[in-house]
C-alpha cells in the first residue's frame, strides 16, 4: 500500500519528486498568491441573486462596452504604432535609428496616469493650448482622449515584443519570397508582416491587459471602465458590488489570457531555427524623411512633451514653494513599501522557479500557475482580495503598511519569477548534479550554487518589482493606512486637485526611477 | 531549364577589402547538378547569392540561359530572374499550409494541378493540408524543393540543403533530392561545406577557396585526382609527399620509393613535384616495398584508419594514414608492409 502511494507520488512528479521543504515553501507561496483573488470570487458568488440581477441589468452592460471598446481601440492603435516603429527602427535606413530606438521606448517609463496628467495640463479645458488658441483640438475628457493617452503610453509593449521578433528574423523567408517573384513591397505585405503577427499579437495582449487594469489614467480623464467602477464601489464601502464587478473583470482578463496562450503556442512555430543571417537593411528612398518625421512625432507626443511638462511644473513648484518639506517622507514611504515587496518577491521567486524548472511536472506547473494568479489582474481586484483576506484571517495586518507590500507581491511576483526563470534556464541541470556529486545536499545546491548563478536575474527581477510597486496606484490608494502617503499617492491627489506644481516633482522622480529598468529591458528584448 | 554562365565575377562587401568572390568564371550546362564546395568564407554562398540576384557583382557578368542578368550595364533583381531557392532551414512560410507554400505566388491557370504534380514529385501526396510545423525535417525539405520547382525555375539554388538533417535522413535525402532534381530536369547549384554531400549529389563539383575556384571536376576526378594540396586535404584525407618526376612521365620518385602515377599533368622528367596519395591507395601486403610500425588504429566499420610510421629510403621516418581492410586486426606496435596502388595517386600543386 505504502509503496503504491510512493509509486503514484513519484509518477506524478515524473520520477523526480522534490524535497519536502521545497514543495512546502512553493506551495505556501502559491496559496498566498492565489487565495485572496479566489476569495473575491467566493465573496461575489455569496452575494444575493438580486444584487447580481440589478448590476447585470443596470451597470455591467455599459461598463463592459466602455471597457471592451477602449481596450480594442487602444490595442489596435498601440499595435500599429509599436509594430511600425519596431520595423522602421530595426530594418530600415531611418536616420538616427539607434538614438530613436531608445527615445521611442521612453513612454514605457511614464506611468499612464502621469501621462494623462500632462495631457490634461496641455490639452485640458483650461490647459496651455486652450489658453493660447482658445479651444482644444481634442476633448481629453472623452473616449477619444482616454484612447489616445493610453495608446501613446502603452505602444512600447508592442514595440519591445515585436521588435525582438524583428531582430530574430533571418533573411531566408524574404529571400525565398523574392526568388518566387515578389517585389519588395509584396514581400513586406505577404511574408514579413505575417511572420511578425504572433509577436505583435503578444504585445497587443499586454496592452489590452494593461488597459483592463488601468485606473489612474481613465479616472483622471473621467472615463468610466470596470476597473474604475470597482474602485469607486470600494470607495463607497460597497464591497459586495465591487466583488461582483471584479468577477466580470476577471472573466474578461481570463478570456484575454486564453487568447494569449493560443497565440504563444502558435508563435513557437514562427521562430526560425538554424544559424539565421540577419536580413538586408531596407532602403526607404524618398520615404526616408517622411518616416523620420513620423517617428519623431510619436516621440514628441509620447516622450518629449510629457517630460517637458513635468520639468516645467517641477521647476515652477520649486520656485513657488520650494520643495514640499513632506517630500522626503513620501519618498521614504515609497522606498519602504516597494522595497519590502521587492525583497519578499526575490525571496519567494527562487523556490517556485526552481521547482518548476528542476522538477518539471504537472504539480509543479500547477503551483507555478497559482503563483501567477495576480499576474495581469487589476490592482483594484488584488486590493479587494487582500482586504477580504486580512479581515478574515489576519486582522492584525489590516490597516497597516504591510498590507500594501503584500498586495504588491501578489501583483508583481510574476515579474520576479520571469526574470529569475530566464536566468535559471541558462544554468544547465548538470550544474546541480555536479554540485550534488561534489557532496552538497539539495538545499545547499540552491543556496550555495544556484542562487549565486542566477543572482543577476533575481536582482533584476527585484528591481522590476520595486519600480512597478513604486508606480502602483489603485491598490495603494485602497490599502494605505491613513496618512501613509507615497509618491504615487501624492501625484494622484495633487493632480486631481489641479495642483500640478505639487504633482510634478514626485511624478518626475517616478519617471526617472522607471528609466533604470528600461535599459535592462531593452537589452533583454534585443537578446531574446 | 537553362545553363548558367559566370564570367570574371568579383564581389567585395562593404567594410571588407578582401574579395568575397574573386574573378570567378564558371559555365554550367542545362540540367547539370553542380556543388560549390569549400570551407566557410570561401565565397560559395556569395556566388550562389550572385546567381540568385540577392547580391550585385562589382565586376564580371552573370548569365542565366541566353539572358545576361547582371553585368556593368544590366541588373535584373531576384524577383525577376525566375530562380528557385532552397535554404538550409527550409524557410517554409509558417502561416501557410503545404499546398499554399508550394503554390506561393504561383500565377497560372493550372496552379492547383501544378501543386498536385509537385506533391507527387516529392512524394508528399496527401499531406497538402498540413502546416509546416506538423512535418518532419525531411518532409519540410521536400516541400521547400517542391515550392522552388513549382515555378518552372530557370535554375534551382540550394544553400546547405542537408546541414539541418541528422545523419540517417541525410543519406536518404541526398539520393532523394538528386532524383527529384533529375526527374524535374533542373539545373541546380548546391552550396555545401560537406564533401560527402558534394560527392553524392553532384554531376560536377567546384571546390572553392578564398573566393577563387580551386578545381572543377566530376566527383570521381575531384577525389581521385585532386589538382592542389588544398583539394587533396579538404576533400577526404591525403598523404602529401615530395618527389621528383621520373623520366618516363608515369612514375614519381619519392621517399617511399618509386610510385606509379597516371595523373601527372604531362610534367617533364626531373621536375620537383608534390604527390597526393589517398589512404585508400595503400594495400597491406607482406611483400610490399614500404615497411613501418602501427602508431594508432581506429576501427571505423567500413575500414580501419591506421597511422603507420614508415621508414624511408634514406632512413628517416614518415607518418602515413592508411585505410586498411576492416577484417584485418591490427595492434599498435605491429610491423606491417604496404604497397602503393596507382588508383588514388595524383601530382598536385602546393
Amino acid at each position: 500500500m505504502i509503496s503504491a502511494v510512493h509509486t503514484l507520488w513519484a509518477r506524478a512528479w515524473r520520477g523526480r519528486p522534490p524535497q519536502g521543504w521545497l514543495l512546502l515553501v512553493s506551495l505556501a507561496t502559491a496559496i498566498l498568491m492565489a487565495a485572496p483573488v479566489l476569495y473575491v470570487g467566493v465573496r461575489a458568488l455569496a452575494e444575493d441573486a438580486e444584487r447580481w440581477t440589478v448590476l447585470l441589468d443596470e451597470r455591467i452592460p455599459a461598463l463592459l462596452w466602455n471597457t471592451v471598446s477602449l481596450a480594442a481601440v487602444v490595442g489596435l492603435s498601440a499595435g500599429v504604432l509599436g509594430l511600425s516603429l519596431a520595423w522602421l527602427v530595426a530594418r530600415t535606413d531611418l536616420p538616427w535609428r539607434q538614438t530613436l530606438r531608445w527615445l521611442v521606448a521612453i513612454p514605457l517609463a511614464v506611468p499612464p496616469y502621469v501621462g494623462a496628467m500632462t495631457y490634461v495640463v496641455v490639452f485640458g479645458p483650461r490647459g496651455w493650448v486652450s489658453d493660447i488658441v482658445g479651444s482644444t483640438p481634442i476633448d481629453m475628457y472623452s473616449f477619444a482622449g482616454a484612447a489616445f493617452v493610453l495608446s501613446i503610453f502603452t505602444y512600447p509593449y508592442v514595440f519591445l515584443v515585436a521588435g525582438s521578433a524583428v531582430g530574430r528574423m533571418g533573411r531566408a523567408h524574404e529571400d525565398v519570397a523574392r526568388s518566387l517573384g515578389l517585389g519588395r513591397f509584396a514581400v513586406l505585405r505577404r511574408v514579413t508582416l505575417p511572420l511578425l503577427r504572433p509577436a505583435t499579437g503578444a504585445g497587443i495582449v499586454l496592452v489590452v491587459l494593461y488597459v483592463l487594469s488601468d485606473f489612474g489614467a481613465v479616472a483622471l480623464l473621467r472615463y468610466s471602465t470596470l476597473t474604475s467602477a470597482i474602485y469607486y464601489q470600494m470607495g463607497g464601502f460597497d464591497t459586495g458590488a465591487a466583488a461582483i464587478l471584479s468577477v466580470v473583470l476577471i472573466a474578461l482578463t481570463l478570456v484575454v489570457l486564453g487568447v494569449e496562450a493560443s497565440t504563444r503556442r502558435r508563435a513557437r512555430f514562427y521562430e526560425s531555427s538554424g544559424a539565421a543571417q540577419s536580413p538586408r537593411r531596407i532602403e526607404l528612398g524618398r520615404l526616408r524623411w517622411p518616416a523620420f518625421i513620423y517617428v519623431a512625432t510619436v516621440f514628441l507626443f509620447a516622450g518629449l512633451m510629457p517630460l517637458m511638462v513635468l520639468g516645467y511644473w517641477t521647476a515652477q513648484g520649486l520656485l513657488i514653494d520650494g520643495l514640499d518639506p513632506r517630500f522626503l517622507q513620501f519618498a521614504l514611504n515609497t522606498l519602504q513599501a516597494a522595497g519590502l515587496a521587492a525583497a519578499v518577491a526575490m525571496f519567494l521567486a527562487v523556490p517556485v522557479v526552481y521547482l518548476r524548472s528542476r522538477h518539471a511536472s504537472v504539480p509543479a506547473a500547477v503551483i507555478e500557475r497559482l503563483a501567477h494568479a495576480g499576474y495581469a489582474l487589476p490592482g483594484v481586484i488584488v486590493a479587494l482580495g487582500v482586504i477580504f483576506f486580512s479581515l478574515r484571517l489576519a486582522p492584525v495586518v489590516y490597516g497597516t503598511a504591510l498590507m500594501l507590500s503584500i498586495a504588491y507581491v501578489i501583483r508583481f511576483l510574476p515579474q520576479a519569477m520571469q526574470s529569475a526563470s530566464a536566468s535559471l534556464e541558462l544554468v544547465s541541470p548538470r550544474i546541480d548534479e555536479a554540485a550534488r556529486v561534489a557532496g552538497l545536499r539539495p538545499l545547499g545546491v540552491i543556496v550555495k550554487v544556484i542562487s549565486r548563478l542566477i543572482a543577476p536575474g533575481v536582482l533584476a527581477g527585484g528591481a522590476l518589482v520595486f519600480v512597478s510597486s513604486a508606480k502602483e496606484l489603485p491598490a495603494t490608494l485602497l490599502l494605505r493606512p491613513a496618512g501613509f502617503d507615497t509618491l504615487a499617492i501624492r501625484v494622484w491627489v495633487e493632480a486631481s486637485d489641479g495642483a500640478y506644481h505639487l504633482a510634478a516633482p514626485p511624478a518626475l522622480v517616478m519617471v526617472l526611477l522607471s528609466l533604470l529598468p528600461l535599459k535592462w529591458m531593452l537589452d533583454r528584448f534585443r537578446e531574446a | 531549364m537553362s545553363g548558367i554562365d559566370l564570367i570574371g565575377v568579383s564581389k567585395s562587401y562593404a567594410g571588407s577589402d578582401r574579395r568575397a568572390v574573386d574573378d570567378v568564371s564558371l559555365s554550367i550546362r542545362p540540367g547539370e547538378i553542380v556543388t560549390l564546395l569549400g570551407p566557410s568564407g570561401c565565397g560559395k554562398t556569395t556566388t550562389l547569392r550572385l546567381i540568385a540576384g540577392f547580391e550585385r557583382p562589382d565586376s564580371g557578368s552573370v548569365g542565366l540561359g541566353a539572358r545576361v542578368v547582371a553585368d556593368s550595364a544590366t541588373w535584373v533583381p531576384a524577383e525577376q530572374r525566375g530562380v528557385g531557392m532552397v535554404f538550409q532551414e527550409h524557410a517554409l512560410f509558417p502561416h501557410l499550409t503545404v499546398v499554399r507554400n508550394i503554390g506561393f505566388n504561383l500565377r497560372r491557370g493550372d496552379a492547383a494541378k501544378r501543386v498536385a504534380q509537385m506533391l507527387e514529385l516529392v512524394g508528399l501526396t496527401g499531406l497538402g493540408d498540413r502546416m509546416p510545423h506538423e512535418l518532419s525535417g525531411g518532409q519540410q525539405q521536400r516541400v521547400a524543393l517542391a515550392r522552388a520547382l513549382a515555378h518552372d525555375p530557370v535554375v534551382v539554388l540550394l544553400d546547405e540543403p542537408f546541414s539541418s538533417l541528422d545523419a540517417d535522413l541525410r543519406l536518404q535525402m541526398r539520393a532523394e533530392v538528386r532524383r527529384i532534381l533529375k526527374d524535374a530536369g533542373a539545373t541546380a547549384v548546391v552550396v555545401s561545406h560537406d564533401q560527402h554531400d558534394a560527392l553524392a549529389i553532384s554531376d560536377t563539383v567546384v571546390v572553392m577557396r578564398d573566393g577563387r575556384i580551386e578545381q572543377v571536376g566530376t566527383p570521381r576526378e575531384i577525389y581521385q585526382f585532386p589538382h592542389t594540396r588544398f583539394v587533396a586535404e579538404f576533400v577526404g584525407a591525403s598523404n602529401v609527399l615530395h618527389g621528383v618526376m621520373g623520366a618516363t612521365g608515369d612514375r614519381v620518385d619519392t621517399a617511399l620509393g618509386e610510385i606509379a602515377c597516371a595523373h601527372t599533368h604531362g610534367l617533364a622528367g626531373g621536375t620537383n613535384v608534390l604527390l597526393s596519395v589517398r589512404p585508400d591507395s595503400f594495400e597491406i601486403d607482406e611483400d610490399g616495398p614500404v615497411q613501418g610500425t602501427v602508431l594508432s588504429e581506429i576501427y571505423a566499420g567500413t575500414n580501419t584508419d591506421v597511422t603507420m610510421r614508415a621508414t624511408t629510403a634514406n632512413g628517416q621516418s614518415l607518418d602515413l594514414l592508411i585505410h586498411a581492410h576492416p577484417e584485418r586486426a591490427l595492434r599498435v606496435g605491429d610491423t606491417i608492409r604496404v604497397r602503393v596502388l596507382p588508383d588514388f595517386v595524383a601530382v598536385i600543386e602546393e
